[in-house]
């Protein structure tokens, strides 16, 4: 994809950039709390706050855009009227530091929750947000996006990208929101040189040949369009899971939600969406306790197929991508590399 | 934008209180002037105050409009506080959604409904559109069988309609589960009723009902020749938004709330489903 427009930022010159956008949005970077974990945080003073863009941010855009517990509405019930009201107006926000697996991850969410039916509510958040990503010059040790066709580096999706050069970014506008902030803050920016195009072209090879780990994605959506998951296989991870939920929780695309009703009081209440996941025994158990899904063998079943086979065959493109959290977080080791690699080993029936 | 989430206001203008465990409420929407349509087969998410929302199939017919039947069985939260309204009432209705029968195809037909208990409920939208369409045109006449299967005697549903199906011609069967002294009819499981049947190419089978019950009388019409795109189903999933987003209702990748709720056996074969064993 060619890009609207690209210039050089000078590192000295990020702050005072992000300074004169913060005037008219919230900011949200990746920050190191003090117990030495780095999320996506809204930052109040860019002069007594560090933005940490050397860790890998433990939470992804998902909290932002889709909380993890939203209004949907509020209803009141007065006599016997009964009536809603939407939420109030979303607030322009702009998200910086955000990795290629996580831009990828919005581009799924816009998807899903576009077809067939706009979400309003999501939408009103995202229209609202310009997000800056910073390509990948030295991948997590967790990171597989490579093998996931989102990353290291992005081709499209972003309104502004940041490669880092050493002493500058290389800054790419994939949309016009971004380009309009390169054509507004011009004097923050200088020309793209050749010299800069080059070490940008060898810090991307350099970057692809730092993936540690050997996911093989393709090879087992393959084996996933041609043939079924041995029953072995579900039960052997099943057994594994402790329906936790920590997985989809941190996956930037395990979208699924539930939405109920609170009441405040006898005559007020909120409809509440908050998160929720296949992995757990309730999401398809219905009024009066009948389950479709045999958690025992099929805990796991609807979350890799979805992300692995489902949504190759409805949107062109796995759903998992690749950014490692679940590695991190599953303890009973049953996260999707564990699926991959099972599922690449198993003989062909 | 519209909000999704946000219901329709309705309210209840009759109440029928079919059994102990199913109350079929009879709403309208409070705002007459918003465009309300739906087709046999669709469903609607309903709000009953402080309970949230449970996807439930329109019994009724689009020719009753501006009338909408839900028929509701007591299961959980939601369908207990309905079962304590009274006409008056205000509920909040969103939809509709989902695929329909194709009833578009059902004129000439030989027509098989198979119901067990709550099944019912879909197909008698159904049946009332049939009967509607041979008012006004000879040639859509079908002919109609209904099988319906309760638990007891006292468990049976839709009654009244039976009795007004039965005086138009439609040839109505039942069973019982279980009998009590005055129970004259059938005893034994629906699919009993299938014996008195024939099929033949002129026959398309609607069945809904429990999984069990759908897939045995699935494979019973099999056994006596009927074609799976001749075999109609509607299925029932836990829903949270109706239209295809919260992913709930997921079915081997399909979602129930917008691929279906109403299947054909050929579809639901290409899928891995409970209901078929």
């Amino acid at each position: 994809m060619i890009d609207l427009k690209e210039l050089i930022l000078a590192k000295d010159n990020l702050i005072p950039l992000l300074r004169k956008l913060k005037k008219e949005a919230r900011l949200i970077a990746p920050v190191k709390n003090g117990y030495g974990d780095t999320f996506f945080t809204e930052i109040s003073d860019l002069d007594t706050t560090v933005i940490d863009l050397d860790s890998q941010p433990q939470s992804s855009l998902k909290p932002f855009l889709l909380p993890q517990q939203e209004t949907l509405a509020q209803y009141t019930i007065d006599k016997e009227e009964y009536t809603f009201t939407p939420p109030e107006k979303e607030q322009a926000t702009i998200y910086f530091g955000v990795r290629s697996c996580d831009l990828t991850a919005v581009l799924y969410t816009d998807l899903i929750f576009s077809k067939p039916t706009r979400d309003s509510s999501y939408y009103a958040r995202r229209n609202q947000s310009l997000i800056i990503t910073l390509g990948c010059n030295n991948p997590f040790p967790n990171c597989f996006c490579e093998a996931t066709e989102s990353g290291p580096y992005l081709e499209y999706g972003y309104d502004l990208q940041l490669i880092d050069l050493g002493d500058c970014y290389f800054v790419s506008a994939g949309r016009r929101k971004g380009a309009d902030i390169l054509e507004r803050w011009g004097y923050f920016f200088r020309e793209v040189g050749e010299k800069d195009r080059k070490i940008r072209y060898q810090l991307f090879l350099e970057s692809r040949g730092k993936f540690t780990r050997n996911v093989q994605v393709a090879h087992a959506c393959r084996r996933l369009q041609q043939h079924p998951v041995p029953e072995t296989i579900w039960e052997a991870l099943s057994r594994r899971c402790y329906d936790c939920g920590g997985c989809a929780y941190v996956c930037p695309t395990c979208t699924c939600f539930s939405v109920d009703d609170m009441p405040l009081n006898k005559t007020q209440g909120l409809r509440l969406r908050s998160w929720d996941a296949c992995t757990s025994s309730g999401f398809t158990r219905m009024a009066g306790g009948h389950n479709p899904v045999d958690r025992r063998q099929h805990a796991l079943k609807r979350r890799f197929l979805h992300k692995l086979k489902d949504d190759l065959t409805l949107h062109g493109k796995v759903s998992c991508t690749g950014c490692g959290r679940c590695v991190d977080i599953c303890f009973g080791g049953v996260d999707i590399t564990t699926f991959i690699h099972l599922i690449t080993a198993a003989e062909v029936p | 934008m519209k909000e999704n989430f946000i219901p329709e206001r309705a309210v209840i203008r009759e109440l029928i209180v079919e059994n102990e465990q199913i109350h079929t409420i009879r709403l309208e929407l409070l705002d007459k002037t918003r465009p309300f349509t739906f087709l046999p087969g669709q469903f609607l998410m309903l709000s009953a105050p402080h309970c949230g929302e449970a996807a439930i199939s329109i019994s009724s017919s689009p020719t009753a409009l501006p009338l909408i039947d839900l028929s509701i069985r007591k299961a959980g939260e939601l369908t207990t506080a309905i079962h304590k309204m009274q006409p008056g009432a205000q509920v909040g209705i969103r939809g509709p959604f989902g695929k329909a029968f194709p009833v578009e195809n059902f004129s000439g037909r030989s027509l098989l409904f198979v119901a067990g208990g709550i099944g019912l409920a879909p197909l008698k939208g159904v049946i009332d559109f049939c009967l509607f369409q041979q008012e006004l045109e000879e040639e859509a006449a079908q002919d109609m069988t209904l099988l319906y299967g309760s638990r007891t005697p006292s468990d049976i549903a839709f009654q009244e309609a039976i009795k007004k199906w039965q005086e138009q011609g439609i040839d109505c069967r039942l069973s019982v589960d279980i009998a009590d002294e005055k129970w004259q009819g059938t005893v034994g499981l629906v699919t009993d009723l299938l014996d008195g049947c024939t099929v033949t190419e002129q026959t398309t089978a609607l069945v809904c009902g429990p999984p069990i019950m759908i897939r045995f009388v699935i494979a019973r019409l099999s056994a006596m020749g009927c074609t799976d795109e001749a075999i109609i189903t509607t299925l029932e999933r836990h829903m949270k938004c109706g239209m295809g987003i919260c992913g709930h209702c997921h079915l081997d990748g399909k979602l129930v709330c917008i691929d279906g709720p109403v299947f054909s056996l050929a579809q639901l074969k290409t899928m891995d489903v409970m209901e078929l064993g």
